[in-house]
């Protein structure tokens, strides 16, 4: 692409309004993303994954696993070009974090974001847990003891 | 002159076809979300139509003041008796029935003149951020299938577009479908009086065929026309309004291989206007940085280098000597010199006298 655009410029263009950023008007008014590609979801430079030309987004898989998905070079002139891995079907989740931290930080793509795309994989498998079933409630004194009884 | 960059053309099934075209100088073009926001202000207002209420609104009435001394207020009170309306306020503006204040005219200014040189500036502005993948992202443009932007299909295949079904697969086979499936389920019904005006429904816009009127002709804009959301223009009138749509850089443009063929010759013939050049022509911060032309002036920094330890654990002074030291340098002659233990070593303290000892029970 010509040089007339940056990621600085896309940046300073779309900080204020794109299709990803929430905005809340309450608690801090923080402004959040919706960017597939953006690992932490904060509406900022260096989280933006549409305005970055390297970029990394962590979902949820099938079986457990998670799926890496990072932009290819280029990409500012062609939108599909992004690469998928999945990492960990069936494994534990210590291998899918080293494969996460490998390909983001630890092979040079972005290692800014090792430790956020590490959290988020984890966060991603936690998520995938099957939930507990709740504790049941003790009974609380004598009247409910009796009142269970009869 | 450095190789300019080319766009692939794509046939209708999707793929490439294997020619490539020039990409046209416009699309080089300074991006400026600021000169096309001001000249999208402005020509939004030029398809007004004027409106305003009745001349004689709140005036229907002869209603007279009844002065002082009636112990009511000197507004103008509708004459007469036998209705309830004998005895009202009248005409003005915080009367029920009254005229509203400062009634609207229909000669209000509706319409703002935007140089031609603007809306010229504007224009290749926007084609320009039309080719940045990010910007129409941005905008909400499903563009995630789409193999390359500026996404231009060969006109060949526009032939058999009049029919809107082939139309439809077409910008489906070419990746364009998701963006087109937003706009269809985005239709909404409007909030407030605008259902009534005319402007029932609001919904997304999708892409922007552009073609060449003379060599596609016009047959493929019957085609598209009843697709939610997609729009056509020929390539020699092109319309910020359509461009950017809001005022917001980055619409998502399906280009007919002719239509970008047909795009510099359409900026030469613009007499007197020349497409507006870059006043920077490196826009990447880091890279500007990191440039040796910067990097050879910069001097040294000065001082050495250190790193500050962050989060080191905090060592207890109490029971690591070092440390100790380091916060209190005379600890090393306190403790040489024994002076922590001076009294110790003077040894037991004497007994007190007799005599004090009775004074003391006394």
């Amino acid at each position: 692409m010509s040089s007339n655009v940056s990621a600085d410029l896309i940046w300073e263009i779309s900080r204020n309004t794109n299709s990803y950023l929430v905005k809340r008007t309450h608690g801090g008014a923080p402004q959040f993303s919706r960017d597939p590609l953006n690992l932490v979801n904060l509406n900022s430079r260096k989280n933006a994954g549409f305005v970055n030309d390297k970029a990394v987004g962590i979902a949820p898989g099938e079986k457990g696993s998670v799926v890496v998905t990072s932009k290819k070079s280029g990409s500012i002139t062609k939108p599909s070009a992004v690469s998928t891995v999945t990492y960990g079907a069936n494994k534990t989740t210590r291998k899918t974090y080293k494969n996460v931290a490998s390909q983001v930080g630890k092979s040079g793509y972005r290692p800014d974001l090792l430790q956020a795309a590490v959290a988020r994989a984890s966060a991603v498998r936690a998520s995938q847990r099957p939930a507990k079933p709740d504790q049941e409630k003790k009974l609380r004194g004598n009247a409910a003891k009796r009142a269970a009884q009869a | 002159m450095a190789s300019r960059p080319t766009v692939t053309i794509i046939g209708a099934d999707g793929k490439a076809t294997g020619a490539t075209e020039v990409l046209p100088k416009v699309f080089s073009a300074p991006i400026r979300p600021d000169i096309v926001k001001h000249v999208h202000t402005g020509m939004a207002k030029n398809k007004r139509q004027p409106y305003s209420v009745s001349e004689k609104a709140g005036h229907q009435t002869s209603a007279e003041s009844w002065g002082t001394g009636r112990a009511v207020a000197r507004i103008p009170r509708v004459s007469g008796g036998g209705t309830h309306r004998a005895g009202q306020a009248a005409f003005g503006n915080m009367c029920r029935s009254g005229r509203m204040f400062a009634p609207t005219k229909i000669w209000r200014k509706w319409h703002v003149k935007v140089n031609q040189g603007q809306k010229r500036f504007a224009t290749a502005s926007a084609l320009a951020a039309s080719a940045v993948a990010p910007l129409l992202m941005a905008r909400g443009h499903q563009v995630a299938t789409v193999p390359e932007v500026p996404l231009v299909i060969d006109s060949a295949a526009f032939g058999p577009a009049e029919k809107t079904s082939i139309a439809l697969g077409l910008l489906k086979a070419v990746g364009a479908g998701a963006d087109v499936e937003k706009a269809k389920a985005s239709k909404k019904l409007r909030a407030g009086k605008g259902k009534l005006r005319g402007r029932r429904h609001r919904q997304r816009r999708g892409p922007l065929v552009v073609y060449s009127a003379e060599t596609d002709g016009k047959d493929l804009v019957k085609g598209f026309r009843n697709i939610p959301g997609v729009e056509t223009c020929p390539v020699d009138a092109l319309n910020l309004l359509q461009l950017a749509p809001g005022g917001h850089l980055g619409r998502f443009i399906v280009w007919t291989s002719s239509a970008i063929k047909e795009l510099d010759s359409v900026y030469d013939s613009k007499k007197g206007f020349f497409l507006p050049s870059n006043v920077v022509s490196q826009s990447d911060l880091t890279r500007l940085i990191n440039s040796s032309e910067i990097q050879s002036v910069l001097r040294a920094p000065k001082g050495e280098a250190r790193t500050k330890r962050g989060a080191v654990q905090k060592k207890n002074p109490l029971k690591n000597k070092q440390v100790l030291l380091r916060q209190n340098p005379y600890a090393a002659t306190y403790a040489k010199e024994g002076l922590g233990s001076q009294k110790a070593s003077e040894g037991k303290p004497k007994t007190l006298p007799e005599a004090f000892k009775k004074l003391l029970d006394e």
